[in-house]
């Protein structure tokens, strides 16, 4: 199949290619590809995620947006095999990717989960250490890989100062990078991060993108997150997925995508949009129908 | 580096009971949990010297009377200690020991307290222990299981199970007395299973899983008091209430035997899993993304509990309150780490029960009550201490 057939398939007016080499056309060359996927949750009669196919490039950080219910973290969650596909195929390298066995699987795909719950007395040391847990077996006890991929990735994610210390006894923002330490561990090539910055101080969530700005300029290892900040995303992300009402509506470099006219169809807002050193919005006002305006105004006369 | 990530956060310090453990371990460099903790090597010497005291209580005091030198004498009779033959003759009985041992005379004669510490008595001590140990790790895991501080080996239907069967037999198929303490426990084991049947939609969670425990446990327990209704002799209903909460009067080296097999395999089982319930406890999405099929995983902890349970039924009946309190004490001393907590609920379980079941036997003297009374006793004002100590009490 050439390029340009390919082209011609894709239906959504905004969806842009990054540059040729990431283009959808052979899935078996790339590391990371969504075919045709549907998710959805069992108890629903429709699915979330409705027949989306995605390329995720090598190494880079790739950003889901989108408003809420739009349906970013679900196919996220669809890629991690938290929730089962109901068609469609995740494919790492070529292959299956969930037809690995679940430690196999957990070898290659770290994910870092919305909530994390932690026994209150569990040393930040110890809760690292379960990221090895895919790299272990029954009986094995800890190598000296697994010492290494610890202090790696406690350094990686900047928690040194806080090894001994109990996770129950952290603040909301040093816990995530804790959390993130363990998911490090893992030694994965895919890191997935669900929203790793929602609910985190302004200083966390630096961190946070700090952390990732990281592996993007220094490692191989290929990101892809959920982030509700779609500066950040512009920011820090080298390929931004725009989704909305469970469909991919643009997909592209960060100053393809962020565009008035996106902000308007997929988010709802009227905004300007600037790019000089870096993408800067600014928000204008929710865009709606008058009459709720109006009957605002009502509200407020009684 | 600066310091400023500890300080800043020191503020948000008020949940964990475990935390001040933290300053212990500081500057120390290791590659798994420690087992070698001061707190827990002293939990284990502190129940162990319980155990010795109590169990030694429980051997002086009864029909023969003897003094605590001669009681010390009896237990440590070298006739018995130094002799395989009579060692092997009470724990795997006569006839494995003439077939192990391939010795057909009269064994050597014994002292008659000797015989009366060896023969009667120090069985029920020893029973004590390995139900005390079973119950305690038994609660431990599903606590785990079900990611709740206030389970217990009895929450997903076990006690229900085994009680309705016993009651069964009592009152209904008396020809099945004799293998009583095996369908007890295998009825415990059933009402487990059904239990995952009715928790089972596209998986389990701990929720649904005591849910379904609630639902199974106040069908049968209906059932139970139903049966009470019907049966006429009050030796029958003081039977079944012995039964149904735990005594350990009249048990002797046969129960022993019985118990001590199951006992091994499932407390060995339970240290072998102390990574696996650690892990569990991060909760199911981080457990399943760090590679664990937690289905599977929670479904085998889960039987190894169940055989924990089943085998304390089968030899003391259904003994409530050791399985909720001991884990939940060792856990306030050592932390929540599995390997700690299941070491530490193998040494204080049987304190608990040892020096419990000394009170069953002697506080009413010569009347004996269920050690079930006794446990409870003790384990409602632990509750209600904790109750009033802690803020968050619940989620481990």
């Amino acid at each position: 199949m050439s390029v340009e057939t390919h082209r011609e398939n894709t239906e959504i007016e905004q969806d842009v290619p990054v540059t040729e080499r990431k283009q959808p056309n052979d899935d078996e060359s790339e590391q990371l590809v969504g075919k045709e996927l549907v998710v959805g949750y069992p108890n629903a009669e429709e699915p979330v995620i409705d027949d989306e196919s995605i390329v995720v490039p090598e190494g880079d950080v790739t950003a889901l947006i989108g408003p809420n219910g739009s349906g970013k973290s679900t196919l996220l969650k669809g890629i991690a095999r938290q929730i089962s596909l109901e068609s469609g195929t995740v494919l790492l390298n070529g292959r299956d990717a969930h037809e690995l066995d679940s430690k196999e699987f957990a070898r290659k795909f770290g994910l870092l989960s919305q909530e994390n719950m932690s026994p209150g007395s569990l040393s930040v040391e110890d809760l690292v250490y379960h990221g090895r847990y895919p790299h272990r077996g029954f009986f094995e006890s800890v190598t000296q890989a697994d010492q290494e991929a610890v202090d790696r990735a406690i350094s990686l994610a900047g928690v040194d100062h806080l090894r001994d210390r109990d996770v129950g006894s952290l603040s909301g923002g040093q816990k995530q990078l804790v959390w993130i330490a363990m998911v490090l561990a893992q030694e994965t090539e895919i890191l997935l991060l669900d929203e790793p910055t929602t609910f985190l101080d302004i200083h966390h969530q630096l961190e946070v993108m700090e952390i990732v700005e990281a592996l993007r300029d220094h490692s191989d290892v290929t990101v892809v997150l959920v982030l509700h900040d779609i500066e950040q995303a512009a920011r820090y992300a080298d390929y931004l997925l725009a989704l909305n009402e469970g469909s991919i509506h643009a997909r592209g470099r960060p100053a393809e995508v962020v565009t008035e006219a996106l902000l308007e169809e997929v988010f709802g807002i009227e905004a300007r949009v600037k790019e000089n050193d870096g993408i800067r919005i600014t928000p204008v006002s929710p865009l709606h129908d008058d009459s709720i305006e109006a009957s605002r105004q009502r509200a407020l006369r009684r | 580096m600066t310091e400023t990530g500890t300080d800043r956060s020191s503020r948000s310090a008020e949940r964990s009971p475990g935390s001040s453990s933290t300053d212990a371990s500081a500057g120390r460099r290791r590659n798994e949990p420690s087992l070698i903790d001061g707190k827990l090597l002293s939990l284990c010497l502190g129940s162990s010297i319980i155990v010795a005291i109590s169990g030694l209580v429980q051997v002086r005091y009864g029909a023969y009377s003897m003094t605590f030198g001669q009681a010390i004498r009896a237990v440590f009779d070298t006739t018995v200690l130094l002799d395989p033959r009579w060692l092997l003759n009470f724990f795997v009985g006569e006839d494995l020991m003439r077939f192990l041992t391939g010795y057909q005379g009269e064994l050597p004669e014994l002292s008659t307290e000797t015989l009366i510490v060896w023969n009667l008595r120090l069985p029920r001590v020893l029973v004590a222990i390995f139900v005390g140990m079973n119950l305690a790790v038994s609660g431990a895991i599903f606590q785990a299981v079900t990611r709740n501080e206030l389970a217990s080996p009895f929450i997903l239907g076990v006690s229900s199970g085994a009680g309705l069967m016993i009651l069964l037999v009592l009152t209904v198929f008396s020809g099945l007395t004799t293998v009583l303490p095996l369908v007890a426990s295998a009825g415990g084991a059933v009402a487990f299973l059904l239990v995952y049947v009715i928790a089972w939609k596209n998986g389990t969670s701990p929720i649904r899983l005591v849910l379904a425990g609630v639902i199974v446990g106040t069908v049968f327990g209906s059932l139970q008091t139903a049966m009470f209704f019907f049966a006429d002799d009050i030796g029958i209903v003081q039977e079944a209430i012995a039964w149904t909460s735990g005594s350990l009067t009249g048990v002797d080296w046969q129960q022993v035997r019985m118990v001590l097999p199951w006992t091994v395999v499932a407390m060995g089982l339970a240290i072998i899993s102390s990574r696996q319930l650690n892990v569990l406890l991060l909760g199911e999405q981080t457990a399943s993304s760090l590679g664990m099929s937690v289905e599977r995983v929670r479904f085998a902890l889960s039987g190894v509990a169940v055989l924990a349970a089943a085998a304390s039924i089968a030899v003391a009946g259904i003994v409530g309150f050791v399985g909720l309190i001991v884990p939940h004490m060792v856990r306030n001393i050592v932390g929540s780490d599995y390997k700690r907590l299941i070491i530490g609920c193998l040494f204080v379980g049987p304190a608990l029960m040892v020096a419990a079941d000394v009170g069953a036997r002697l506080a009413l003297n010569p009347v004996q009550i269920p050690v079930g009374i006794v446990t409870g006793l003790i384990g409602g004002p632990y509750f209600l201490y904790l109750m009033r100590k802690k803020e968050q009490l619940g989620e481990i």
